[in-house]
């Protein structure tokens, strides 16, 4: 008889496990974003970095998502705890625009602060214009409970 | 322009957003603060900010090397640090040469010369470099960074330091050689930069006794220096007139800071200034060279006494200025016209204008400054209060709708209204009769966060009250005394309640009664808070509570008010027993 492997003890595939929030007991709240699936982008969510990288003969896709990843825990860190969702990366030409939404944590002369040190850093370090959006929100904008 | 936006250095966000004039100053302050942690950051650590490929090249943002490359004790290595400002290491290097007997070059020991003169033995600082030519102007970004305050020694303040007597500069001067003129020249420019002006004069005259020529820097140092060389005006004159007149014999050049220069030194001079600088002027006229924003300064504060001015650098840019320059500095009264100023100036302007009483002027003055680039002459600081000065000429001299069409447009984005603003609104309203706007000007110094200061409150309780008003505003009053109430009572955290003054108190009395809030108006600072805070209420403020009582209907409390009256012993306790008996109706117990 051919031994086959039962498909309830596959082990999952990475397919089915990456980027979901798992369903709990209705206590743990959860943004839009991370409420979202990856096979909802473009249906029903956005990106989180635009560049121009993937498109067909375009070079420095790699260099972005390192870059991309580089920003995000740099941020991460700047900002402790007042982020309130991921950030979203725009790159225009030479100019890179950083989308920061943050809570109302920290007073705004402390935020005027990270920001003049952010953009001027990462100027330095990327050798290009960097510019920082904010939007302060009260506080993490849920989306539903899982 | 947006008039609700905030400027554009600030994020577009509410909470972001600055609301008074301090607020913008942290906000703007903390930014650049931020960026000076960042270059902070940068400078120490190089090694993760040296990669150099960027697709267009921004040279701002590459790495500096900042180190010396070549080692080794020659006059290539001593070139090179002065080329990159380092003064003690060239110093060092320049002793090891002449000790190891090495002949340096005169260009090179005039160049080290120039840099220890320029930076006054002191250690160059990164935020000071500047081109190397342009030894003139030290101060310029000095004077900027420093807060308003006077200044009238050019790039002196920059440096606090003064030139000791056996400093680097004159040991080497002293064991040069041979000298020649560039020597001596840095050496006049550098003492007088330090303040030590007598030595520069006395460097002059070896100057001369060697028979060099000094070249106009020179002459210019040496103007700048008299008025701290004689003391009375006519010697002073007479000194700045002897250096003009070697200036001529040795054939150099006046230029555009000769005579700025020569001004500067007419402001320490009285009156011999206000007699002499037309001549000055028309010389300049003769020789073709266009005044520039510093010379009108100087004009401006010789005929114009008790202005505080502070003059920053001297900027040789010549503005394009299509106004026609139709000053006529003879006669000050005559609404001189205005001129543009240096970027602390625009301030003296607009105070003269307040003291001047002309409005023209100022608007002259507005579009000249949306001219071209002129705005950025000016900063931030500076920028509020003239905007600020500027109102309040504004609420002096124009018609209400004309201000309050300002009003709208200028704040928040251009300017912040100081209390004074406010208070020269308020009075403009009063007299134009436009009293019910107040309510909305009460919003916005909650929002500028003034709603804390007596002086307004007094101001605004007293328009309020003084006059019976249609039914609506007398509401919309009432609701903003009642905003001034919690002011005075609130046991917030950080602030400690204000303290209630009579006045303040019987206004509130008042404009609560008119609106007919019996409760509130007893509860507030009735009769209870007089006594607590021993406070006599007027008559006024009994009256309209007892009518007040009347209209709604409530007896009891004209009974309270007659026995409060009796028990502080009022003079009108009488007159209104009587006038409660007669006008309410009152049961036997109640009587």
């Amino acid at each position: 008889l051919p031994c086959r492997v039962p498909p309830l003890l596959m082990p999952p595939s990475p397919q089915t496990r990456a980027a979901r929030v798992r369903v709990g007991k209705g206590d743990k709240p959860v943004t839009y974003e991370q409420a979202h699936a990856p096979h909802y982008i473009a249906h029903r969510k956005g990106w989180l970095s635009l560049h121009t990288g993937n498109l067909a003969e375009e070079p420095g896709a790699a260099e972005r998502a390192v870059e991309d990843a580089f920003l995000r825990r740099f941020f991460y860190g700047t900002f402790p705890g007042v982020l309130a969702d991921e950030v979203v990366l725009k790159r225009r030409a030479n100019l890179l625009v950083v989308c920061l939404v943050l809570a109302r944590g920290l007073p705004p002369a402390k935020l005027y602060f990270l920001v003049g040190y952010a953009e001027t850093l990462l100027s330095h370090f990327y050798k290009c214009p960097v510019r920082l959006e904010l939007q302060t929100v009260p506080g993490k904008v849920v989306y539903k409970y899982l | 322009q947006d008039p609700t936006a905030a400027h554009y250095m600030f994020q577009d966000d509410p909470f972001l957003m600055p609301r008074n004039a301090a607020n913008s100053r942290l906000f703007s302050l903390s930014k650049e603060s931020g960026r000076n942690a960042a270059k902070y950051i940068i400078k120490q650590f190089p090694q993760y900010f040296d990669k150099t490929f960027a697709e267009p090249n921004i040279p701002c943002l590459m790495p500096e090397t900042l180190t010396p490359q070549i080692e080794g004790v020659n006059e290539e290595a001593l070139k090179e640090r002065i080329h990159l400002r380092r003064v003690k290491d060239s110093v060092d290097l320049f002793d090891q040469l002449v000790q190891a007997g090495t002949p340096v070059s005169l260009e090179t020991t005039n160049s080290l010369l120039d840099l220890l003169c320029f930076y006054g033995d002191g250690e160059s600082t990164p935020e000071k470099e500047e081109q190397k030519e342009d030894l003139e102007e030290p101060g310029v970004q000095a004077s900027e960074q420093k807060a308003p305050k006077r200044q009238f020694q050019r790039g002196s303040q920059s440096s606090g330091s003064r030139w000791r007597e056996n400093n680097n500069a004159a040991r080497i001067f002293k064991i040069m050689p041979e000298r020649n003129a560039h020597s001596y020249c840095t050496m006049i420019r550098g003492m007088v930069k330090h303040r030590a002006f007598a030595k520069a004069y006395d460097m002059y005259i070896d100057l001369l006794n060697e028979r060099h020529k000094a070249d106009v820097h020179t002459f210019n140092a040496l103007i700048t220096a008299v008025p701290y060389l004689k003391e009375r005006f006519i010697e002073r004159w007479e000194l700045a007139k002897v250096f003009l007149n070697h200036m001529a014999q040795q054939e150099v050049q006046p230029n555009l800071l000769t005579f700025n220069a020569v001004l500067k030194t007419l402001r320490r001079c009285g009156g011999v200034g206000r007699s002499m600088s037309p001549l000055v002027i028309k010389e300049m006229e003769a020789l073709d060279i266009e005044p520039s924003l510093a010379t009108y300064d100087h004009l401006l504060f010789i005929f114009y006494r008790g202005a505080d001015l502070c003059p920053s650098g001297i900027i040789s840019e010549v503005l394009d200025d299509i106004q026609k320059r139709s000053f006529t500095p003879q006669d000050p009264d005559d609404g001189m016209d205005f001129n543009m100023s240096d970027n602390l100036h625009c301030l003296s302007l607009g105070e003269k204008c307040c003291d001047l009483r002309d409005i023209k002027l100022a608007y002259q003055l507005n579009k000249a400054m949306e001219k071209g680039d002129n705005w950025k002459f000016i900063d931030m600081d500076r920028l509020n209060a003239y905007w600020s000065k500027f109102f309040s000429l504004l609420c002096m001299m124009e018609q209400i709708d004309v201000v309050l069409k300002w009003y709208k447009e200028m704040s928040p984005s251009l300017f912040y209204p100081t209390p004074k603003n406010i208070l020269d609104l308020l009075q403009a309203l009063d007299a134009a009769n436009h009293l019910e706007v107040i309510p909305s000007v009460w919003e916005d110094m909650k929002q500028l966060g003034f709603n804390r200061r007596q002086d307004l409150l007094e101001e605004l309780l007293s328009l309020m009250s003084r006059e019976q008003h249609p039914d609506e505003i007398q509401l919309a009053f009432a609701k903003c005394a009642e905003d001034i109430k919690a002011v005075h009572e609130q046991t917030g955290r950080e602030q400690t309640p204000l303290e209630w003054t009579a006045s303040a108190l019987s206004h509130v009395a008042l404009l609560f009664s008119r609106a007919g809030r019996t409760q509130d108006a007893w509860y507030v600072n009735m009769m209870e808070r007089f006594q607590q805070i021993n406070r006599i209420p007027t008559d006024q403020v009994m009256d309209e509570f007892l009518n007040c009582a009347k209209q709604t209907n409530c007896p009891d409390e004209a009974i309270k008010l007659v026995k409060l009256a009796a028990s502080l012993g009022l003079p009108s306790s009488q007159r209104l027993k009587s006038r409660t008996e007669e006008e309410f109706v009152l049961s036997e117990k109640q009587k």
